[in-house]
């Protein structure tokens, strides 16, 4: 059982707790770095997708994990993201600069949507972030002649200096590289007074008030980060696919998103990854399912949004806390042993009780 | 003329739409959880009734009661497994479980049925009446006339009767209800078995309109949209927000830029939510701290 | 016009046809404990939700708090002028540590931009190891030491309470209210409150609007009393000329 002694306020305020997690991020960073040279194209591929969801679910996770705020929309800021960026190249803007100002448009458009955050409640939130979403995929779908309309739109590959970054190793590293500053980013707004404030209003939007904290404000720069990250996401995104329709950035992406917070753990950045990881492995492992289920099943068109619907309904009932959460537990129980107690983690029941007041 | 042919499809549409929105309401107030699955349901009501009538060979009437009957019975079953559990967990996670349940509905019914357009052959369909320039269809007078009767039947339910009143007391504090001794869990999944007969109902009544296939559930936003408008916490207002969004759809699609008539709905929500979130008949305030 | 401190004129607020606060005005000095009793319904909590903006004062009541008008702020600025208040149900951010809410509690003296904290510059390190020094000094001042890496959730409700006014605490605010401190604590945690009302008052240099039930505790800690019933002021004055007033007397015992 591992007890941190701290005997200066700066223990508080690092990134890592103790040894062992450097230890531990050390030799993820020795794997992650080595994966081009052990693993296959097709591999570094799938992996390359897993960091682009990661990178959006950290937009996510900000908004609906730490500040509380439901969006059931988020694939259009991804779509806001990847034209911005693939218009952007196409009239001849270098490549990083682009993925900036399209993540910076994004977060623009973010900012303009959490403004009437300020007045809406929960459910109604998430239903004008549907709406807006549906807005948004109808609107690119009408611009045809920037966007190329429902007929879809090209995107050239990604250069810079010179070295074509679309072959699988550079892209990967290009991934991987705004992946962790991305992730750098997100831990530093955590620790510090905006973070908290973005917390306080999960938890109690009204002492939040009552500790100096502008509501408005911070929800829509709420908001606005969350979309920034997306469309930063979106922009890579559009590489990834090679080919942009409006009909890629259904309701179906925005709940896949959604899957991958939840499942993933909501309320922990540790949850994204893990839940990155499953959304990008998930069609992989309904393809490999469907050899071995009887026709009857395997066929039906709809089966992956239904599993996609099965899994979330059985998190949700069995472990809200997400993989992270379970990871947790079954940390716990090592860390703890033989003292481990299954009631530390036992949700307590909770009453409904209203907060509609008259 | 024209106008008043618009007014009645509109009416019509907007009926159906404030039945779903009806059962989202009755849902929301009686658990303060939000079923986003209610398109759906209606979707699924729509296929057993199609199971019954026209696969089973059942009469009409009879099919429409084993319908309503079955979708019942889904409803207490879904609340018994799916949602008891989600009980004073954070309004955000019983959205996302409706939303899971949605897809797991729309591939069921993608499986057991198929995905080509159905219809339910019902003694209704195909009659019109005429009121001089104006033709009405059958189905359209059903779908009003059924709407104002249920609409009726609820309110004297929840005004009069010591069931409706138990589940506004249970839904507004679910420990003091236990208190006084109110069956809160039995009444919950009453309240899920209604909402799902009136889902059948409404899935009944609107396929002779439009036919029936598993993706139909998407109607479900726009009447969603019409439970905003409403005032989500209002039955009356449920179905008046529903008339609402079935004209000023119907008037933007003919008189407005082409495509209007489908995205009105989302602006009409937005609008809403912008000008006044808590609908025409609010019932909403502030936390009391 | 007085200069008092804190002045409150003419407050009133209806709920529908519920007239929760009628007329009030009153005058708290710097240094002042002062006290607000009353029947409940009195209209108590509501004054404190005016001073905090959470409600809008209805007709032309105004409420000026060191020499500025403070009628129409927005909620989010009552902390940063210095006025302080705890919840009667504890509001406290359910799902953080205590070391994480007293945190939030420094929110109004924050100095760095979002710019520099999304980067986190020196310039912000240094300050949250600031914030953490100026917490600790409060945990020490209520003895909360061993609770803090605790989760709000799992605590007991005496130390909810003391780590919601240690919350109020770390704005270090100008004044401070206290809605109800000593509700659902027993005698000797009763004690220990007016123990530390005595320490933010005399060692923080605080003024302190206090609503409260438990006259023992009212009398041993306040300098001047406010009776209420029925949303309007009965009688205001020191505790002995409060506890004897035959007005208040007859609102709390009937007649």
């Amino acid at each position: 059982m591992r007890f941190i002694f701290k005997t200066r306020y700066q223990y508080d305020i690092r990134i890592f707790k103790h040894g062992g997690q450097k230890f531990w991020f050390g030799l993820l960073t020795v794997a992650v770095l080595a994966a081009p040279l052990t693993l296959d194209t097709f591999y570094l591929g799938e992996i390359s997708l897993v960091m682009v969801y990661a990178i959006a679910g950290i937009g996510l996770m900000l908004l609906v994990g730490y500040t509380g705020l439901v969006s059931l929309g988020h694939a259009a800021f991804l779509a806001i993201g990847a034209y911005t960026h693939a218009i952007l190249i196409t009239y001849g803007v270098p490549f990083a600069l682009s993925l900036i100002i399209a993540a910076v448009f994004s977060g623009l458009i973010g900012a303009i949507v959490g403004l009437p955050a300020m007045r809406m409640t929960g459910i109604y939130l998430a239903i004008a972030t549907l709406a807006f979403a549906f807005i948004v995929e109808h609107s690119i779908g009408h611009m045809q002649d920037l966007t190329g309309g429902f007929r879809g739109m090209a995107v050239s590959r990604p250069q810079m200096f010179g070295v074509d970054l679309g072959a699988p190793v550079a892209f990967y590293f290009v991934c991987l590289f705004v992946l962790f500053a991305c992730m750098l980013i997100a831990i530093n707004i955590l620790r510090s007074p905006v973070g908290r404030a973005m917390i306080g209003i999960r938890d109690s939007e009204i002492s939040a008030q009552s500790m100096g904290i502008d509501l408005a404000k911070t929800k829509s720069l709420a908001f606005a980060i969350s979309a920034a990250f997306t469309g930063l996401a979106g922009g890579l995104f559009a590489h990834k696919l090679g080919f942009l329709t409006p009909d890629t950035f259904t309701l179906l992406l925005s709940i896949q998103l959604l899957l991958m917070v939840v499942v993933g753990g909501l309320g922990s950045l540790h949850g994204v990854i893990f839940g990155a990881i499953f959304i990008g492995i998930l069609p992989q492992g309904i393809a490999i399912m469907r050899d071995s289920l009887p026709p009857a099943i395997s066929q039906i068109a709809g089966l992956e949004p239904g599993l996609f619907g099965l899994i979330l309904v059985l998190f949700l009932i069995f472990e809200p806390l997400g993989i992270y959460g379970r990871w947790r537990k079954i940390r716990n129980f090592f860390e703890e042993f033989p003292l481990y107690r299954k009631a530390t983690h036992k949700r307590q029941k909770s009453y409904l009780r209203t907060e509609r007041v008259r | 003329m024209e106008i008043l042919q618009l007014l009645i499809s509109g009416i019509s549409q907007g009926c159906v739409y404030g039945l779903i929105a009806l059962g989202f309401v009755l849902i929301y107030k009686a658990t303060e959880m939000v079923n986003f699955a209610q398109g759906d349901m209606m979707m699924i009501g729509a296929f057993t009734g199609f199971t019954y009538i026209n696969l089973a060979g059942l009469p009409f009437v009879w099919g429409v009661l084993a319908t309503i009957a079955t979708m019942a019975v889904l409803g207490m079953l879904l609340e018994r497994l799916v949602l008891r559990p989600m009980i004073g967990e954070p309004p955000f996670a019983v959205l996302m479980i409706t939303i899971g349940l949605g897809f797991v509905f729309r591939a069921f019914a993608g499986a057991v049925w198929g995905n080509e357009p159905k219809s339910i052959t019902s003694p209704l369909a195909g009659g019109v009446f005429r009121f001089g320039e104006v033709t009405v269809g059958y189905e359209n007078v059903t779908v009003i006339v059924a709407t104002a009767l249920l609409c009726a039947a609820l309110y004297l339910f929840f005004r009069f009767t010591r069931l409706g009143i138990a589940m506004q007391a249970a839904s507004q504090n679910q420990l003091a209800a236990y208190y006084v001794g109110i069956p809160v869990k039995r009444i919950f999944t009453l309240v899920w078995a209604m909402s799902a007969a009136i889902a059948a109902m409404a899935g009944i009544l609107v396929a002779p309109i439009s036919l029936i296939d598993p993706m139909m559930g998407f109607i479900g936003i726009k009447a969603f949209a019409a439970a905003i408008v409403g005032g989500f916490g209002s039955l009356p207002g449920a179905i008046i927000g529903g008339l609402v969004v079935g004209i000023a759809e119907q008037f933007a699609g003919l008189y407005g830029p082409p495509g209007s008539g489908d995205v009105s709905a989302y602006l009409i929500l937005l609008l809403m939510l912008f000008i006044r979130p808590e609908g025409i008949f609010s019932t909403l305030q502030r936390k009391k701290v | 016009m007085s200069d008092a401190f804190f002045v409150a004129e003419n407050l009133n607020l209806s709920f529908g046809g519920v007239h929760a606060v009628r007329d009030v005005s009153f005058e708290v000095n710097q240094g002042d404990v002062f006290s607000i009793i009353g029947p409940n319904g009195a209209g108590k909590t509501t004054i404190f939700n005016l001073i905090s903006r959470l409600y809008d004062v209805d007709g032309n009541g105004t409420m000026r708090f060191d020499g500025d008008d403070i009628t129409r702020i927005a909620p989010c600025d009552v902390a940063r002028r210095g006025i302080a208040r705890t919840f009667q149900n504890t509001e406290l951010f359910e799902h953080e540590t205590v070391l994480q809410n007293l945190l939030i509690g420094r929110h109004v003296h924050r100095k760095t931009t979002f710019l520099s904290e999304m980067f986190f510059t020196p310039s912000v390190a240094r300050q949250e190891l600031q914030f953490r020094k100026s917490v600790e000094d409060v945990i020490d001042l209520l003895d909360l030491q061993s609770y803090r890496n605790q989760v709000i959730a799992n605590l007991p409700y005496g130390v909810r309470k003391m780590v919601e006014v240690a919350r109020a605490l770390c704005i270090e605010p100008k004044l401070l209210l206290l809605d109800e401190p000593s509700s659902g604590l027993n005698p000797e945690e009763t004690e220990d409150v007016v123990f530390w009302i005595e320490d933010i008052n005399e060692e923080l240099g605080a003024t302190i609007i206090m609503v409260e039930h438990d006259m023992n505790l009212v009398t041993s800690t306040s300098n001047r009393v406010m009776a209420m019933a029925d949303g309007g002021v009965i009688a205001i004055g020191s505790p002995a000329e409060i506890q004897n007033h035959p007005d208040v007397l007859r609102a709390y015992l009937g007649d």
